[in-house]
């Protein structure tokens, strides 16, 4: 084992927590049972590392298998890091066709007609992800796998995600993907979130949205008591409302964790007050975030409690109806 | 007892204590109140014998009549209570036939947003059970527009809605895309059947439409491994367009005998298709 995967192998084990790191071995099934055994997991951290170190060159395993080891880790942990979102258009005729076989083939040899030096593994989660782990070597220098970028993608559908991508290194995968799907383009598709789970939720359209129907199942009774006046009732209705129109917008149950929704403004400003500002020709120009450790759960609060008036503003309600965060906003148009 | 509650327990329990008195001396009247309304009884008991016997007699009269002539005289009399009943009648047969429709895979559609909007849902089913039900709302005006739904993104919603003409054909484009969902989850489910009732055949690989389907079947005698490849290139449908064999032994896949399994695979739902293939021994 030569140095650089030891040092892959103790940033790794750094990076996974002590109560996952036995279950995260016993998957990895590159050490026999007995050396496994012989770790004994109350020790402190330090000590499991150098340990698991002198395991791991006994067995004589490579940088590959210490990959193997990651990208076991973070499937199981997908969401840290920042994700980001890709939506592939414009399928070509045999897009459809595209097995994991022929991907896999497909995309090693685009990538490697790019970009020479990187190194790349393709599995298949049990939820029928693809999961991809890129490790970019710059033209003579060996492949990085320190940063190495994380992609998913569900073969036949049109979102990729994508982790820990240098904006140097973008064009070049973007370029594997589209090909290797048999696609004409890709585009980024505004969405991006620390929760992979919730990204896909969001645009696989996994959660629970409301919609009328014809046979509504009965409301849950509130316990009314007889002396319950009129205006009590009137505000009853009001907020009955309410929470079915927060409902109908953002979804019901548990909503995808989304942190954070960005408007850019470029819009012209308008303030009587201010007529310096107001004369101004060229838009204003300001950014706004909306953070929240779940965004969708605080707005459906919001509106559901009346902070927030309903009908939803569509600046709102577009977050979940078009599975985007990020939104420029010029003069009349709502657009990417 | 209007204001019972705004003037508190007490007060309440005093009224009732009062009234409960009241009522206590109108003890001694009532026996002549009981035969009163014991002969109400009798009287309406009568009359309502009466009423059936009428009921049947004019039941009888009209069996007699029909076949005379279809025109029934007394029903001209009450012209307009006969109407009401044949409106209520097709009232009753148009619901029966809208409950029937949504069972046999129609959807459940209903106006939102003051008449702005409708909202379908769209039931699934594969071989007589009910599977997921997705929901699509259109905005009407100014021009029809797909405004929400649960589809899943693989389901082309956006060019099936600009193949089909949504602003004045919207049946036939929610019978396009009920029809994309149906098979689908069609699909879906004969990969559900496949995984449980032939645990002997391996799924080397699907996907999330669920229009490529890899199995590894073991041909009996010398456990040759047989790898069938299944492409669904109609999305509209639950049957593969392609079923493809690869084998160690090329000669396999050529003999006659899979050549009609391969047959049998385009034509009959794949787990079915198995059932069969293994009752002919042709995989484990």
């Amino acid at each position: 084992m030569d140095n650089s995967a030891k040092h892959l192998l103790q940033r790794l084990v750094r990076r996974i927590p002590a109560s996952m790191l036995k279950s995260t071995l016993d998957k990895w099934e590159r050490l026999t049972a007995e050396k496994r055994k012989s770790l004994d997991f109350t020790q402190s951290k330090w000590i499991i590392t150098q340990e698991l170190v002198a395991l791991c060159e006994k067995s004589e395993l490579t940088v590959k298998h210490i990959t193997e080891l990651e990208m076991i880790y973070i499937t199981e942990n997908p969401n840290q890091g920042m994700w980001h979102t890709f939506q592939l258009v414009e399928p070509e005729d045999d897009a459809h066709s595209v097995e994991l076989m022929q991907f896999k083939e497909q995309f090693k040899s685009h990538l490697r007609e790019l970009q020479r030096n990187v190194s790349v593994k393709i599995k298949k989660h049990t939820d029928q992800a693809v999961w991809i782990r890129v490790a970019w070597g710059d033209g003579l220098s060996s492949p990085n796998h320190l940063k190495a970028t994380y992609v998913v993608l569900y073969l036949q559908t049109p979102y990729v995600f994508v982790n820990a991508l240098s904006s140097k290194h973008k064009p070049l995968l973007l370029q594997a993907l589209t090909l290797s799907t048999r696609h004409q383009q890709i585009k980024a598709a505004n969405l991006s979130g620390q929760k992979l789970t919730a990204l896909r939720d969001l645009l696989m359209r996994q959660y629970q949205q409301v919609f009328p129907t014809k046979y509504p199942s009965p409301l849950a009774e509130s316990d009314q008591s007889i002396s319950k006046l009129r205006v009590e009732k009137v505000q009853a209705e009001a907020s009955a409302n309410r929470h079915r129109m927060a409902g109908e917008t953002f979804g019901d149950g548990m909503l995808p964790a989304l942190q954070s929704a960005v408007f850019k403004l470029e819009t012209k400003f308008k303030d009587p007050t201010n007529e310096a500002m107001t004369q101004r020709d060229e838009p204003f120009i300001c950014s706004v975030k909306f953070s929240s450790s779940n965004l969708l759960e605080s707005l459906r609060h919001c509106a559901s409690s009346g902070i927030a008036s309903t009908p939803v503003t569509p600046m709102l309600s577009s977050i979940p109806l078009k599975g985007r965060n990020y939104f420029v906003i010029t003069d009349n148009v709502l657009t990417a | 007892m209007e204001g019972a509650s705004t003037r508190g327990v007490l007060s309440h329990l005093s009224l009732l204590e009062v009234q409960a008195r009241s009522r206590g001396s109108q003890v001694p009247q009532q026996p002549s109140r009981v035969k009163e309304l014991k002969a109400k009884v009798e009287a309406l008991t009568s009359q309502r014998d009466q009423l059936k016997a009428e009921l049947q007699i004019h039941k009888k009269l009209q069996k007699l009549r029909a076949p005379v002539d279809g025109e029934d005289e007394e029903m001209d009399v009450d012209s307009e209570s006969s109407e009401l009943f044949h409106l209520m009648a097709r009232h009753s047969e148009l619901t029966d036939l809208l409950h029937a429709h949504n069972l046999i895979g129609g959807y459940d559609a209903i106006t939102t947003n003051r008449g702005k909007s409708m909202c379908f849902s769209l039931a699934t089913q594969y071989e007589g059970v009910y599977l997921d039900t997705y929901n699509l709302e259109l905005n009407l005006k100014p021009n029809v527009r797909i405004s929400r739904h649960n589809i899943p993104p693989f389901i082309p919603l956006n060019s099936l809605a600009e193949q089909s003409d949504l602003q004045t054909d919207v049946r036939a484009f929610l019978a396009t895309v009920s029809q994309h969902l149906n098979a689908f989850a069609g699909r879906r489910q004969q990969l559900k059947l496949v995984k449980e009732q032939h645990k002997s055949v391996e799924v080397m690989e699907s996907n999330l439409l669920c229009s490529i389907l890899v199995l590894m079947f073991t041909v009996p005698k010398k456990k040759t491994p047989l790898l069938c490849m299944l492409e669904y290139t109609d999305h509209t449908r639950c049957l593969p367009t392609q079923v493809h064999l690869n084998c160690e032994d090329e000669l396999l896949p050529d003999s006659p005998k899979w050549k009609k399994n391969c047959s049998l695979l385009m034509e009959v739902p794949v787990h079915r298709a198995l059932t069969a293939i293994k009752k002919a021994s042709d995989i484990v």
